[in-house]
């Protein structure tokens, strides 16, 4: 495979993935389906904030694609290759919710022996750990025992073993787990230098503000099913713009705005989704064009945590 | 370095492994401390059951079990390594070790043979090849059982399940000993089993060259064939998000 086409292969595709996992509990078999008929594709160089509530399916998906879990149905690829082959793994780092290494291996050692995983050289080795360490700001603690390290300097650690040998593909379980804000700042300014050189990065947390710092596209998990935010718009930005008309109007505005989704409708107007302020002035001429006739028009924003919590409670039903 | 790393691995996990070779090797010295009279104890038979029976026990401890249980197999397994590379490389640290320990033990047991003229050490370096075959049939076996059952379990399992088989054995052996369900439940052991019957006669030297030979390609069949079933259950096991 050449570059020009390393550009266009996705490095995350999964194709109708169903999860169900199977387990017997005093002789009976039960089965929970964690994820349902989930498709995605995500290119080169974006961050995906792969939020939804407890129990959504997140860290399943996140196993699956790290290669960790089969999939009942459908498939997955990293960079074109199937989940879990050697050439997926080559691709990605993979932070788990609470990781773990052997704790009387030094910071150091640690990530001696993962890059020595990754079959580098031993100079290498070297120059990849001192990289690491320093870019995590981890030398001051470099030659102590794991086992004394902090949640949140582990967090650091496992971002270093993530990052190893400048992988493609970041998945990140909770990374700010145990981070102290500066941890956090830092954590930002480390993924935001990834994307900048061209890794993707799907990551799963609870912390919807630090995530909107990070990114404007999401995948919001409910029920082991992916919710549409609607079409193209990222859920960040997402706005909901009210607009009346006179009567009348609604039905020459049906043309106009089927290429926008709508949200709610009734005789006085319509509220549709829109991307952002940047798209209100094109709907409103193209619904004056029409020959609509506007009473009032009105932008609402939602951050993250205010869809979050819409799209939860449309699902959920409270 | 993956090798290197991985080998080493088996021998740094944990503390308790330098202990247990320190302790077996007080343990060969101080049994020359017990009053025995002379010829009573062969050496050979001696590390054949303490390095070759229970050493592998002990080593292979959790040895996919400690990973499994606290989740750090999550890191491992989304390297670029395959399982049958990790699993490999881990069995062969087992292996080294005891072939260093074989060695060192042997050589302790020499010396103080020398020193005290207690005991025998006939046929010592045929039952030092033995014990070291002996213990690569156990770990493999253990090894892979370690991939299913999780924590330390695996030699635990195993040590009831070695103490299960001769209870039955002695049962039959005593009390149906022409019966032919006992010939062959001893020929299906004999066979699929840690060969610890056919490796002991080749010890004594109640074997032929030929036999010997046999004995040794079996061992080494039978470690292969635990090892290659314990990388299909690596392969195909999943690793779910569960942590002690």
């Amino acid at each position: 495979m050449n570059g020009s086409e390393n550009e266009t292969v996705p490095v995350i595709e999964c194709r109708e993935v169903t999860k169900v996992y199977q387990s017997m509990k005093a002789g009976r078999r039960s089965s929970v389906c964690a994820l349902d008929k989930v498709s995605l594709r995500v290119g080169r160089g974006t961050i995906i904030g792969l939020i939804g509530p407890n129990g959504a399916g997140k860290t399943t998906f996140l196993s699956l694609i790290a290669g960790l879990i089969f999939p009942t149905q459908g498939f997955i690829r990293v960079c074109g290759h199937p989940a879990r082959s050697l050439e997926a793994r080559r691709s990605l780092g993979y932070i788990p919710e609470s990781p773990v290494f052997l704790s009387r291996y030094s910071a150091r050692a640690v990530l001696e022996y993962h890059a020595a995983l990754h079959g580098l050289s031993r100079q290498a080795i070297a120059a990849e750990t001192g990289r690491l360490l320093a870019q995590l700001r981890l030398e001051e603690y470099a030659d102590r025992a794991v086992g004394g390290f902090s949640l949140g300097m582990r967090q650091r650690l496992a971002l270093a073993v993530a990052l190893l040998d400048h992988p493609r593909l970041l998945l990140l379980d909770e990374p700010s787990n145990g981070l102290d804000p500066i941890g956090v700042i830092e954590l930002r300014r480390v993924l935001l230098d990834v994307q900048q050189s061209g890794a993707t990065i799907l990551i799963s947390s609870h912390r919807l503000g630090e995530l909107e710092k990070l990114t404007s596209d999401y995948v919001f998990l409910h029920q082991g099913r992916i919710v549409e935010f609607g079409g193209e718009v990222p859920a960040g930005q997402m706005g909901r713009l009210h607009i009346e008309f006179l009567p009348g109007s609604p039905l020459v505005a049906e043309e106009t705005l089927t290429p926008y989704r709508s949200l709610e409708r009734s005789e006085a107007g319509w509220v549709v989704g829109v991307a952002g302020v940047q798209d209100v002035p094109q709907v409103v001429s193209s619904l004056v064009r029409a020959g609509a006739q506007i009473t009032s028009v009105a932008l609402e924003t939602q951050d993250i945590e205010q869809t979050f919590v819409r799209l939860y409670q449309e699902r959920d039903g409270s | 370095m993956k090798a290197y790393e991985l080998i080493m691995e088996t021998f740094r996990r944990r503390a308790s492994i330098r202990l247990v070779h320190l302790s077996w090797f007080g343990m060969y010295a101080l049994i020359f401390l017990i009053p025995m009279p002379p010829e009573a104890w062969r050496w050979g038979t001696f590390l054949f059951g303490w390095s070759g029976c229970l050493l592998p026990l002990l080593l292979s401890d959790g040895i996919f079990g400690d990973d499994i249980a606290s989740g750090r197999i999550r890191l491992l397994v989304t390297e670029p390594i395959r399982p049958g590379e990790l699993y490999l490389y881990r069995f062969l640290g087992l292996s080294l070790q005891a072939a260093v320990h074989i060695w060192l033990a042997g050589a302790l047991i020499l010396l103080l043979q020398w020193l005290t003229g207690r005991g025998s050490v006939d046929r010592f370096v045929v039952w030092m090849l033995a014990s070291w075959l002996l213990f690569n049939v156990w770990a493999a076996f253990s090894t892979s059982l370690s991939v299913v059952v999780r924590r330390s379990h695996n030699s635990m399992f195993l040590f009831i399940i070695t103490a299960g088989v001769f209870l039955v054995v002695s049962f039959l052996t005593t009390f149906f000993p022409e019966n032919p369900g006992t010939k062959a439940y001893l020929a299906a052991l004999r066979y699929t089993c840690p060969p610890v019957e056919l490796l002991a006669k080749m010890g004594i030297g109640k074997c032929s060259l030929a036999a010997s030979v046999a004995s040794i390609a079996h061992s080494l069949m039978l470690t292969a064939l635990y090892g290659a079933a314990g990388i299909v259950l690596l392969c195909r096991r999943e690793f779910k998000f569960v942590a002690d």
